[in-house]
């Protein structure tokens, strides 16, 4: 029953991903993105966490992509593909990509490989619920999540800040 | 489980019934009779089957046929897909919302205990926020695909301005979900059992805030700039026709229905009569047995839960007919100035409250 | 007369909150909602309905036009039964749009005879623009602007009038007659 979920929505979610990459409209690619994150909250809520796919939907889906998409809209990108061409290539910066990607690759082969597939985690009912979430996040992970919103916080004034000096 | 699943598809039935089969047809009545109620003129009356008008009842299947047998118009130049593609993203998530929206507490039928909500989530709450926000893909999409200026302004207007209320929004659900502790619209419901438990003693501004929000979320007059008639034709939807057209209409008077739905259950006690509790009701039709009071229990709660509903469907209709449209300009500075300083206001008060009676 | 608009309007501090401005909003639109709908109650009890309803049922009910307003142009058809029209041609040559074609007819020496009438007298209403000049150039109280204003038809061809179909019974103008000439003796030519 499960699978019969996963599977679909794994494909749909790898499909929308490669039409970000393909899609040759810079709109087609923001909906393929947005496509994806649904797939990709619906994973999630098929795992029991509900408060992260919904998460996922508000923030990614609808926050930012609406974002992305009124940028888009703004400077009128009429994606022919005549005037989009490949940048130069940039040596170091390959190799630095392909050592980044193949590091994140070990580490999700490891993962794999570590887990007992055949016998999945018993989880708590409380499993992924938005109280259980808020207390491991102010308790465990307090100073993560503290850094996070200082990060964001830096950022937020840092365009404030630069909006502000083109302004006068 | 048989059970279960029959339950969870009759009340699914009942959602669709009531929203697309009741409300939205409906809507469409009440908004022309009401207009014409309240500015002193007699409003459409004209349609008619075999002499018989039903007060002008017939002009909700005139306006059906219409749509259905228009030509689908398709501009030169469009996204073909998008284009056809846009309202249905506007008008699912207007329905989708209501998988979450209780109408009516939990009650013990026939050895069952039926909850009247399809689908509890433990973040139901959050469900509605992010569902809206999918909507606003729908108008986006649709201005952007229509290969129209008109069309384009619409939708950016659209999208700034969903952007900007969206914040004004979740933050006054965070008031609302501080009070109450808990983001399962269930709980929410059942904790307003207490009349002085409300939200809208609780949470009076957040209720003024999430209206204005919810009011500019579903883009009516006085938010109604993206699709201004008097400025940009009909912004987003220019370049619709038939029933793509009726799509987004029939969308917009859902989320009427949502809106209302959602401000009774999170500000006005939603199935719950002033000073009755369930246990009281129960105890008066106790000669009927556990099935028949608890039936007639039901029936008296999803009757109230849509008596409010209701309710508030006159008040956003009232407020459509009242205010004049905003200024572009003003509708951000109300947004970003006004709304939202007041809306973190409201959540640290509703904090220091919190901690003080504690 | 020049109409200037204050838009330096300074709102007090009760205003600028806007809130209760749109709740006093609310409740004037809220009250003749009210009023409308339960207005039939004071008057099964007795009393007049506070506010009437202004619609008109178009087709099944008329309104009154005042005789000032300028429907379609007639010709009027005297006691005699016949057209008070001399066709003078000045109506012809007042008309802005062009649209009177009229050719005349006159008897030739015969004593107590009409001297002059039109033999054809045609207007095209797809060209008439309704200004009423036609009226105030006529000498002789020949032609008027009735009330009528439904002349909207599919053929345009239909649209020229001609003279057995402008003809009306003086009797049938006689408010406008009146108003015309309460008008014109005003002013000075």
């Amino acid at each position: 029953m499960e699978l019969l979920t996963f599977y679909p929505l794994a494909g749909f979610s790898i499909l929308l991903a490669l039409g970000v990459v393909i899609n040759k409209s810079p709109i087609g690619s923001a909906l393929c993105l947005i496509g994806m994150m649904l797939g990709l909250a619906g994973i999630f809520a098929m795992q029991q966490a509900h408060f992260i796919a919904i998460l996922q939907v508000v923030i990614y889906a609808g926050a930012i992509m609406v974002l992305f998409m009124f940028v888009i809209m703004l400077l009128n990108l009429k994606g022919t593909g005549a005037e989009w061409r490949s940048r130069e290539r940039n040596t170091l910066l390959t190799v630095l990509t392909a050592f980044l990607a193949l590091g994140v690759l070990y580490k999700i082969v490891d993962i794999i490989l570590e887990i007992d597939l055949d016998s999945p985690a018993k989880v708590a009912d409380t499993f992924g619920t938005a109280a259980v979430i808020g207390e491991t996040l102010f308790t465990d992970f307090v100073l993560p999540f503290e850094v996070a919103s200082i990060l964001l916080l830096a950022a937020m004034v840092g365009a404030v800040v630069l909006a502000k000096t083109k302004l006068d | 489980m048989i059970t279960e699943l029959l339950i969870t598809l009759a009340k699914i039935l009942f959602i669709i019934g009531v929203t697309v089969g009741f409300f939205a047809p409906i809507l469409t009545w009440v908004e022309r009779k009401q207009s014409a109620i309240m500015q002193d003129r007699i409003g459409a009356n004209r349609a008619d089957i075999l002499g018989f008008t039903a007060l002008g009842l017939f002009h909700a299947i005139a306006d059906a046929l219409k749509m259905f047998t228009k030509e689908d118009f398709i501009p030169e130049g469009a996204n073909k897909v998008l284009h056809t593609l846009s309202p249905i993203i506007a008008v699912i998530p207007a329905i989708l919302t209501f998988a979450v929206v209780p109408f009516g507490g939990v009650y013990n039928l026939f050895g069952h205990e039926v909850n009247l909500v399809i689908s509890d989530l433990d973040v139901g709450l959050l469900f509605v926020f992010a569902i809206a926000s999918i909507a606003t893909y729908g108008y986006v999409i649709a201005g952007w695909s229509s290969n129209n200026n008109w069309s384009l302004l619409g939708s950016m207007r659209t999208a700034s301005q969903m952007i900007s209320y969206e914040v004004t929004m979740g933050l006054t659900i965070i008031g609302v979900l501080m009070v109450y502790g808990s983001m399962r619209l269930t709980d929410i419901g059942a904790i307003q059992e207490d009349f002085f438990r409300w939200g809208i003693f609780l949470q009076p501004l957040g209720f003024l805030m999430f209206l204005t929000a919810a009011i500019a979320e579903n883009k009516r007059i006085p938010f109604d700039n993206p699709e201004a008639e008097s400025e940009i034709v009909a912004g987003y939807f220019t370049e619709y026709s038939g029933l793509k057209f009726g799509m987004f209409f029939m969308a917009e008077f859902i989320e009427i229905v949502t809106i209302a739905a959602i401000v009774t259950i999170l500000f006005f006690g939603a199935w719950h009569i002033p000073f009755l509790t369930t246990a009281t009701l129960l105890s008066w039709f106790e000669i009927l047995g556990t099935t028949g009071s608890n039936l007639l229990v039901m029936l008296i709660h999803v009757g109230v839960f849509f008596a409010k509903v209701i309710l508030f469907i006159w008040l956003q209709m009232t407020i459509r007919w009242t205010l004049p449209r905003f200024r572009y300009d003003q509708i951000m500075k109300l947004g970003w100035k006004i709304l939202l300083p007041l809306s973190l206001a409201n959540v640290l008060v509703t904090g220091i409250v919190i901690l003080m009676l504690q | 007369m020049a109409y200037y608009v204050n838009r330096n309007v300074k709102m007090t501090w009760w205003e600028r909150s806007y809130l209760p401005e749109i709740f006093r909003g609310l409740y004037i639109t809220s009250r003749h909602f009210f009023i409308n709908l339960f207005g039939f109650i004071p008057f099964f009890l007795g009393r007049k309905k506070d506010r009437e309803i202004f619609t008109v049922y178009y087709p099944e009910e008329m309104v009154e036009y005042p005789p000032a307003y300028r429907g379609r142009p007639v010709l009027a058809l005297n006691e005699n039964g016949h057209p008070a029209c001399v066709a003078c041609g000045l109506c012809e040559i007042a008309c802005p749009a062009y649209c009177i074609h009229i050719v005349p007819g006159c008897n030739s020496g015969k004593q107590n005879e009409i001297e002059r009438w039109p033999e054809k007298f045609d207007i095209d209403y797809a060209v008439c623009i309704f200004c009423g000049n036609c009226e105030e150039a006529c000498p002789e109280e020949a032609i008027f602007m009735s009330d009528d204003c439904e002349i909207s038809m599919l053929d345009r061809k239909k649209m020229r009038y001609t003279k057995e179909q402008l003809l009306v019974p003086v009797a049938d103008l006689k408010e406008r007659i009146e108003f015309t000439r309460k008008m014109y003796a005003k002013w000075n030519y």
